[in-house]
């Protein structure tokens, strides 16, 4: 985050996204999903895409990843990581996946095969990034165990045997996390990391992606609807709304001087107590729409959580 | 977990009961008198009632279910009418029979299916998946005496490459085994197929995808590591319903299993075989049910380790 004003901006972007466009084909015709966005993501940055429910921000992540089905979308604009042009030639993004790209996925309790150890899907993700080969058994558990310790997971070597449903959400996100570092990534792609946990664990998991982030100096992309997340962790925001970006700018100048109806009506959406905002997407569209008290910008709930200038 | 097998031995051995004892009462219930089948049309009305007699046919049906209780627990089922042997070693001389033909067409069945199930999982809305889908369905709906007699006119009659009828040769059992997996490979492709789709679209297999897992592993690690379970299953069950015999190909193909040998049985009403054959066959297939029960551990650790206390 500071990083983000010591680093020259002169320097090669880890993402550049442009003109960036997704079209779905559905039964009822073909949807412009994604609208020719452009952003981009320097070392040590995190820049977040707000929006509500069906406003394009995750369909952004997965095309940006390739991780949309090929054949029910198109995919157009200039996406650059880490230098690679992964929209010219689609076997690009094999360059990427697992080496400097990472992906950190919305529901944790869904993200990790149930009838594989979470050992033996750390293990493949370190053995892909080369850390260490499949047969040093011993340097597989020492690099999988330090993984374990970095997202500071209790008893890793006992959590490796363990499967997914023997942990909660929160620390299957943490694994998620360290299944992501296996491979040292310059770029964290965040599709709500949060919005499936429970709002006690959820300050974890963020201030876990903060300190990584401090140490290894990695971009962020931070998909989220939750305006206390992208305010306690951004650097910049893009709001989204129907497939484009109405508003984009500093953290602190979205906040308080928002230029649209749209983000000022996200920003009343933030409920008044609890620093975390767990409360469905709809019910909030309801409480905006309502003319909800809360439409402050100081709110004391944002600053609470130590939320950064 | 011993309790768990204990419990699923003791309902086992209820089916079976419950079977033997229905099928008890349901051929004394049917038309038809061993006696005239023993005795032959021309037979007296003494012979008739000596036959009967001899049998024991004579005494009241509780008597008889009596007899036939005290028979099942010291597993000698009484003499079959027309073998002239204990019932149940006529049965067993049968069983390999049934079990040869039975596993060689499961196996044949898995091979084949499973990698089919994947490759139209992988290929969906292509011009050749469509051709496949289209031979499942007809594979589906072909009965099994019709491609048996197909088979029989084409690879034996026509063209000689395999013996057509019983089980002198291992060629035997190449047509038998055919058209019994025609129909297993059509229904188990379909499903690998149903299962495979699912997972392919899972989360967590778009997440491994990000993080750069090769598309052969994503398809056989993980898509078909989840698919395992009710695929094995299907596989379990069907395996069990051919240890009943496999009725209609072992007629058509003059197979000397459980299954031609029960047909036999009930044209001659010789009720001690009937009897036999049942409580074989559905031994089997409890035994066979509770193996597949067994197994669900080891494919999956959710059964294996059950819900844990979250972490």
């Amino acid at each position: 985050m500071n990083a983000a004003t010591e680093t020259p901006f002169r320097e090669q972007p880890l993402l550049e996204v442009r003109d960036f466009q997704v079209e779905l084909i559905t039964d009822a015709g073909i949807i412009r999903a994604v609208d020719s966005v452009s952003f981009s993501i320097h070392r040590g940055e995190t820049v977040t895409i707000i929006g509500e429910s069906g406003s394009g921000k995750s369909t952004t992540a997965m095309g940006i990843l390739r991780l949309l089905p090929e054949d029910l979308a198109v995919l157009s604009g200039t996406v650059l990581i880490d230098g690679v042009d992964i929209s010219a030639d689609p076997k690009a993004i094999d360059k990427v996946r697992g080496k400097t790209l990472a992906l950190i996925p919305q529901d944790p309790m869904t993200a990790l095969s149930p009838v594989h150890s979470i050992g033996s899907q750390l293990f493949e993700a370190i053995r892909i990034a080369g850390a260490a080969s499949a047969k040093d058994k011993d340097a597989l558990q020492a690099r999988a165990v330090r993984l374990l310790e970095q997202v500071h997971i209790p008893t890793p070597e006992k959590q490796l045997k363990k499967y997914p449903h023997q942990l909660s959400g929160g620390m299957l996100q943490r694994v998620l996390i360290a299944i992501a570092l296996a491979s040292e990534p310059q770029l964290l792609v965040a599709d709500e990391p949060t919005s499936a946990l429970d709002v006690t664990v959820q300050g974890g998991i963020l201030d876990l992606l903060l300190e990584l982030q401090e140490q290894r100096g990695i971009g962020i992309l931070m998909i989220t609807h939750d305006l206390g997340v992208a305010r306690l962790i951004s650097d910049r925001i893009h709001v989204m709304k129907d497939g484009s970006f109405v508003e984009s700018g500093e953290v602190q100048q979205i906040v308080d001087h928002p230029a649209t109806e749209y983000t000022r009506t996200l920003l009343a959406a933030v409920p008044v107590l609890g620093p975390w905002d767990e409360t469905p997407a709809d019910a909030r569209g309801a409480h905006a729409a309502s003319g909800g008290s809360s439409a402050t910008t100081t709110d004391p709930a944002l600053t609470q959580t130590g939320a950064k200038p | 977990m011993t309790n768990y097998i204990l419990k699923r031995l003791g309902q086992g051995l209820l089916t079976v009961f419950l079977t033997v004892s229905t099928v008890f009462i349901l051929i004394r219930m049917a038309p038809g008198d061993p006696a005239v089948s023993y005795a032959g049309p021309l037979a007296s009305n003494e012979q008739l009632a000596a036959v009967r007699e001899q049998f024991g046919l004579d005494r009241p049906v509780l008597e008889q279910y009596w007899i036939f209780l005290q028979q099942l627990f010291t597993g000698n089922l009484g003499q079959s009418y027309s073998f002239q042997a204990p019932a149940m070693q006529v049965v067993f001389e049968r069983m390999p029979y049934t079990l040869t033909l039975a596993t060689s067409a499961i196996l044949l069945t898995a091979v084949v299916a499973i990698p089919l199930g994947v490759w139209m999982s992988r290929r969906p809305d292509t011009g050749k998946e469509f051709g496949v889908n289209v031979l499942t369905i007809a594979g589906q709906s072909m009965p099994d005496f019709w491609t048996g007699i197909m088979l029989l006119t084409g690879f034996a009659v026509l063209i000689p490459l395999f013996p057509a009828s019983g089980f002198a040769t291992w060629g035997g059992l190449v047509l038998p085994t055919v058209t019994i997996a025609i129909l297993q490979i059509a229904l188990i492709s379909r499903m690998v197929r149903r299962e495979m789709t699912n997972n392919l679209a899972a989360p967590y297999l778009t997440v491994a995808r990000s993080r750069g897992v090769k598309n052969s592993v994503l398809t056989w690690r993980y898509a078909m590591g989840n698919s395992a379970i009710p695929v094995f299953t299907a596989l379990g069950t069907r395996f069990a319903a051919m240890l009943n015999g496999v009725v209609v190909v072992e007629v058509v193909f003059a197979w000397p299993g459980v299954g031609s040998l029960i047909v036999r049985a009930l044209e001659t009403r010789d009720y001690p075989l009937i009897q036999a054959t049942v409580l074989v066959t559905a031994l089997l297939a409890v035994a066979v049910q509770l193996l597949i029960d067994l197994a669900y551990p080891l494919l999956d650790p959710r059964v294996r380790l059950g819900k844990a206390a979250t972490a």
